[in-house]
């Protein structure tokens, strides 16, 4: 994790708690996931099956499928599809899970 | 015995909304299916939540699209958001549609249909596109409209009218933009000016379009005539390189955004067997479309961007027609009021598009995107290279479904949607042919992933 290159333009937006890679993090209730770990300065969310490049969302709108990440045990979701719910639990596949 | 829908429309964006109230004020029993999570499409994504600084920021354009999604919301249509449609074929009652809802395989079954499934936008396959840093410039306009979420700093990098607007909402919000590269081929003036014609008959547009672009000009550090952008950086985006009339010049930064206007979502129509063409003046392949949406395989229409791109505008008018006809087809006397209006549409949409003329040409992609670097990567998902894709195609190969087998370009996740447009380039580059003469890749289900207990459950009906 680095520091976030993305800000919120609401400064009062209602907070959602998410888990991200185990951690609990307060996120602005109106972000996509893959908005959410982009927030958090998650830039890298995959490495690359074939290469083992890191990857990150790239056209937000489901159709390059760089941003697959687990959100509640279900693997391979595009993360720019989904909202964030409360007590979400994310995992990006920088270690491990071949996703 | 499942229900059978006399009308589905498949996307939520102006030409699907546009189409489902006019068929269903007809009184057709209609369905709409959609991937996002609200109506609007991608163009008006997200409308019915946004408010305060988000709304002034997207602008007026982005607002007008409000009394189209009220009539939307108040149709008496049925409404499924974020169904991920994975695959559709002729059925003896029409067409049989299938989705993922909430992670269950529904079976939809309808006798006529609408793909109204918009644009995506065109691949720019430029070295380093593939790490982390590097986004498109339509992502950071969902980033803004769904999530409120804006970047601190961005290079923004390409051509067309979309790099544009988002230059001008991120100023009204505060983003640092560090620089404008515009690829837009000098040539493209003298090749565009003869459709500055084409151009005056839509005064408003062009005049929107001339002041949007003079503003960035002024406002943002704007460099014109760059070709061969690189993005920099080992792991990271850390910096950008381009060329500017010979000679090479050296950005750094963490984020880049880049765009080449748009193309058609053709998966689902070539998955029907509806016929494509090579459209030469907007680059890409599209269906073969009739004014009211008609196309080779009865009882299937196409509307909007999916068809022919042609903005917002043109989609709600194509959406329009499309239900309308629809609603008609089997009715043997229209009254006159219908008639004219059809009438009226027809010629408003040719009118129209015969305008876009002017865009098309002035924001056609420049030649050097279409011969990347021998270490570009091309196919993201598979990780395949410009090098090794032009070394197949110079073995002959007999097109790029061929060289997917030899390569395994186009055989990932994202189904070719990324690179499928740049093989095609790649082929007919190397082998000097036509883009006409090459055929696109083969569409085959699952349109999008669909894993095994998915697809193993009972199909619910």
């Amino acid at each position: 994790m680095t520091d976030s290159l993305f800000s919120c333009l609401i400064k009062d937006s209602p907070q959602c708690p998410i888990v991200v890679n185990g951690v609990e993090h307060q996120v602005p209730a109106q972000l996509s996931v893959a908005a959410a770990l982009l927030y958090l300065g998650n830039l890298a969310i995959r490495k690359h099956p074939v290469s083992g490049e890191a990857r990150a969302p790239f056209c937000h709108m489901g159709v390059c499928f760089e941003c697959l990440v687990s959100i509640d045990g279900q693997h391979k979701r595009r993360a720019c599809l989904h909202q964030v719910a409360p007590h979400m639990c994310i995992d990006t596949a920088m270690v491990g899970v071949n996703l | 015995m499942n229900k059978v829908y006399d009308y589905l429309v498949i996307g939520a964006g102006p030409a699907g909304m546009a189409a489902a109230i006019e068929a269903s004020n007809s009184g057709l029993c209609v369905l709409v299916l959609d991937q996002a999570a609200s109506a609007g499409g991608q163009i008006y994504r997200n409308l019915g939540q946004i408010g305060g600084q988000q709304a002034k920021v997207l602008g007026p354009d982005y607002l007008s699209g409000k009394p189209l999604l009220a009539q939307f919301m108040a149709a008496n249509c049925d409404y499924q958001s974020m169904a991920q449609l994975w695959h559709i074929e002729a059925h003896e009652q029409g067409f049989m549609v299938v989705a993922l809802v909430r992670g269950k395989s529904i079976t939809y079954v309808t006798s006529h249909l609408l793909l109204a499934n918009g644009a995506m936008e065109r691949p720019m396959a430029i070295a380093g596109w593939h790490k982390p840093g590097v986004m498109t410039a339509g992502a950071g306009q969902i980033l803004l409209k769904t999530s409120a979420l804006l970047p601190k700093q961005v290079v923004l990098a390409g051509s067309g009218p979309l790099l544009l607007l988002l230059a001008q909402q991120y100023r009204a919000a505060g983003v640092t933009i560090t620089a404008f590269l515009d690829t837009t081929p000098k040539a493209n003036y003298w090749y565009a000016l003869p459709w500055l014609v084409a151009g005056l008959t839509t005064p408003k547009q062009l005049f929107k379009g001339l002041w949007l672009t003079l503003v960035q000009r002024i406002k943002t550090p704007y460099i014109t005539g760059i070709s061969h952008i690189k993005v920099l950086g080992e792991e990271c985006v850390a910096g950008v390189s381009y060329t500017v009339a010979g000679k090479v010049y050296e950005i750094a930064c963490n984020l880049i955004m880049l765009h080449q206007g748009l193309i058609p979502e053709t998966q689902m129509a070539q998955l029907l067997g509806c016929a494509q063409v090579w459209s030469e003046t907007q680059q890409c392949w599209q269906a073969q479309v009739g004014v009211a949406g008609q196309t080779s395989v009865p009882g299937l229409q196409i509307a909007g961007d999916a068809g022919t791109i042609g903005g917002a505008y043109v989609a709600q008018s194509e959406g329009r027609l499309a239900g309308m006809t629809r609603a008609s087809s089997g009715v043997a006397a229209l009254s006159l009021q219908k008639r004219l209006t059809i009438l009226r549409l027809s010629l408003r949409v040719k009118q129209l598009h015969w305008a876009r003329g002017l865009v098309d040409r002035l924001y056609r992609p420049a030649d050097w995107l279409h011969a990347p670097t021998s270490e570009t990567i091309v196919c993201r998902c598979e990780q395949v290279t410009a090098g090794a894709i032009t070394a197949i195609a110079s073995t002959g190969c007999a097109g790029v479904n061929q060289l997917k087998g030899f390569t395994r370009a186009g055989m990932g996740a994202c189904q070719g949607r990324q690179c499928g447009l740049n093989l095609a380039y790649l082929v007919a580059h190397t082998q000097q042919r036509a883009m006409s003469e090459v055929e696109p890749l083969t569409i085959r289900p699952p349109l999008s992933p669909i894993n095994l207990g998915q697809l193993s459950r009972r199909p619910e009906l």
